[in-house]
């Protein structure tokens, strides 16, 4: 049988004829919005970059409290480009993290969450929240004194939360306080069920932007303004390929340039390092959570921090319906939401480096 | 009085008993797998610490000893009793470090500090440090929680 015939075969047996058709048929249109189109693939080959390292260093990491520092060290000093192993690994959760939010911030300013795309939106969302708690996870595994007391204090968080809060500390932790059992539950957290969480949500994901094709610029849709349209295949996959090319130069250069230290194991007596940071994208957390006095009337500012952080991510999540008109007034407040918000992390970020 | 024909059909009504009862099913199997993943560890109510390890400390002086997975803080007060605190601040969980030359205690993660008995004096801290039990029996030095029993 020819390479033909067997590969038609798996076609019909399969039934891919429709999705083949699809992708064919599957264009893109072109305006002055496209370059965001791209964020999302790229989106994509950081996590397969991701799988791929996450794998290589879960071969030789040992998610224990006597063990956890030593095996990094190990990856970094004994094994063939284990450093570059891990610099990508740790610089791709930057880049990932960083191209979800820019993803992000481009669907809401060109307002492609409007109906037919809720969903689309809701999924997404969350695709930022597992990356975020992917980064979280990850980021105690080194078990050196600034991971550990990063995660004291993040595992601490739910905690303000009224009836359910403690519950979820205890879960995260595995107890009252961050012992060894927290550094096995965070591994397992980090390389079986948020993978598992990751793939569902963005199957739905995908699924949906193929199902809606891609959004149409808010004006060009409203005047039926006829587009351009470019090929997915070939034309907008090459170009894809190429953004991919650059961006894969850009991580494995700055990993090259810029590996990750192994700071001393850490030990569950000593008192917290001074500057405990966290990483980039939890810093706006960080200092919000500082900013606010002890106690605030009858509660304290942290429950009033916890509140306020909790509404504005429902408020995120369900935007779409926030936002009935995008192009009238509605649109514009979530514009200048948007924007402020944008303004607000950026200051507090900078500010909690001072 | 009497409908002319039912509101539920038949068949409503049995994907709904036979959907309830597979529901019901599930939940027994998953509650037990629910609590396993529910922690085992919590805090001690009492340590034991060897006498001869403070006996030695000097009025003002702070010592640290493990109370279960945090520090606890042990400070010998000017009348030679013994105060002991967990180590941990009230804000979020970092442990605290005792500063001799300023008689305070600090927390770096979020600049939280608290005076020499405890007190949240700065930052962002909303209570005082939690206090524990002492006692010496022999030449064995007690740590409590308030309230449990030896």
């Amino acid at each position: 049988m020819s390479a033909r015939g067997i590969l038609g075969w798996f076609v019909d047996r399969f039934g891919l004829k429709p999705i083949l058709d699809y992708m064919h048929k599957k264009e893109v249109p072109q305006h002055h919005h496209t370059i965001w189109y791209y964020t999302g693939s790229s989106i994509l080959l950081f996590l397969v970059l991701q799988i791929v390292t996450g794998i290589l260093l879960a071969l030789y990491y040992k998610p224990t409290l006597e063990g956890a520092t030593a095996s990094v060290e190990r990856i970094m000093t004994e094994l063939p480009l284990g450093w570059l192993v891990r610099s990508i690994h740790s610089w791709g959760a930057t880049f990932m993290i960083a191209t979800v939010m820019v993803h992000l911030l481009a669907i809401w300013f060109t307002k492609s969450y409007r109906k037919p795309r809720e969903v689309t939106w809701m999924t997404g969302f969350l695709l930022l929240v597992f990356s975020m708690m992917f980064g979280f996870t990850g980021y105690l595994l080194p078990w050196d004194d600034l991971s550990l007391a990063a995660t004291k204090v993040g595992t601490n968080i739910p905690r303000a939360i009224p009836v359910v809060g403690a519950w979820v500390t205890q879960f995260l932790r595995g107890g009252d306080d961050v012992t060894g059992d927290t550094l096995t539950r965070f591994f397992i957290l980090h390389v079986c069920v948020f993978p598992l969480l990751i793939f569902a949500v963005l199957a739905v994901h995908i699924i949906l932007v193929q199902k809606e094709g891609m959004s149409l610029p808010l004006k060009a849709e409203i005047e039926k303004k006829k587009l351009p349209w470019l090929p997915f295949w070939p034309n907008f996959v090459l170009r894809e390929t190429m953004i991919w090319l650059v961006l894969l130069g850009v991580l494995l250069s700055i990993s090259i340039l810029f590996a990750p230290s192994l700071a001393p194991t850490a030990d569950l007596m000593s008192p917290a390092p001074e500057g405990v940071k966290p990483e980039w994208y939890f810093l706006f957390l960080f200092q919000t959570l500082k900013i606010f006095p002890a106690n605030m009337g009858p509660v304290t500012g942290e429950f009033v921090a916890v509140v306020l952080i909790l509404l504005a991510v429902v408020a995120i999540f369900f935007l779409p319906f926030l936002d009935p008109k995008p192009q009238g007034r509605s649109g514009k407040i979530v514009t200048y939401a948007g924007i402020l918000g944008v303004i607000y992390a950026v200051v507090m970020s900078i500010w909690s480096l001072l | 009085m009497k409908l002319k024909s039912s509101l539920v059909t038949r068949r409503n009504f049995l994907n709904g008993l036979f959907g309830g009862w597979a529901a019901a099913l599930a939940a027994t199997f998953i509650s037990p797998l629910v609590k396993f993943a529910w922690p085992p560890y919590k805090e001690p109510d009492e340590v034991t610490l060897p006498l001869a390890d403070y006996k030695d400390m000097k009025p003002g002086e702070v010592k640290m000893f493990p109370w279960g997975a945090k520090p606890g803080l042990l400070k010998k007060a000017a009348d030679g009793s013994y105060i002991a605190f967990v180590g941990v601040c009230t804000h979020l969980d970092c442990n605290v470090v005792y500063r001799p030359e300023q008689k305070k205690f600090f927390c770096a993660c979020h600049d939280g500090w608290y005076d020499e008995e405890g007190k949240n004096i700065a930052g962002p801290p909303p209570k005082p440090l939690r206090r524990l039990d002492t006692a010496i029996e022999g030449e064995d030095f007690f740590v409590r929680k308030p309230g449990a029993k030896a």
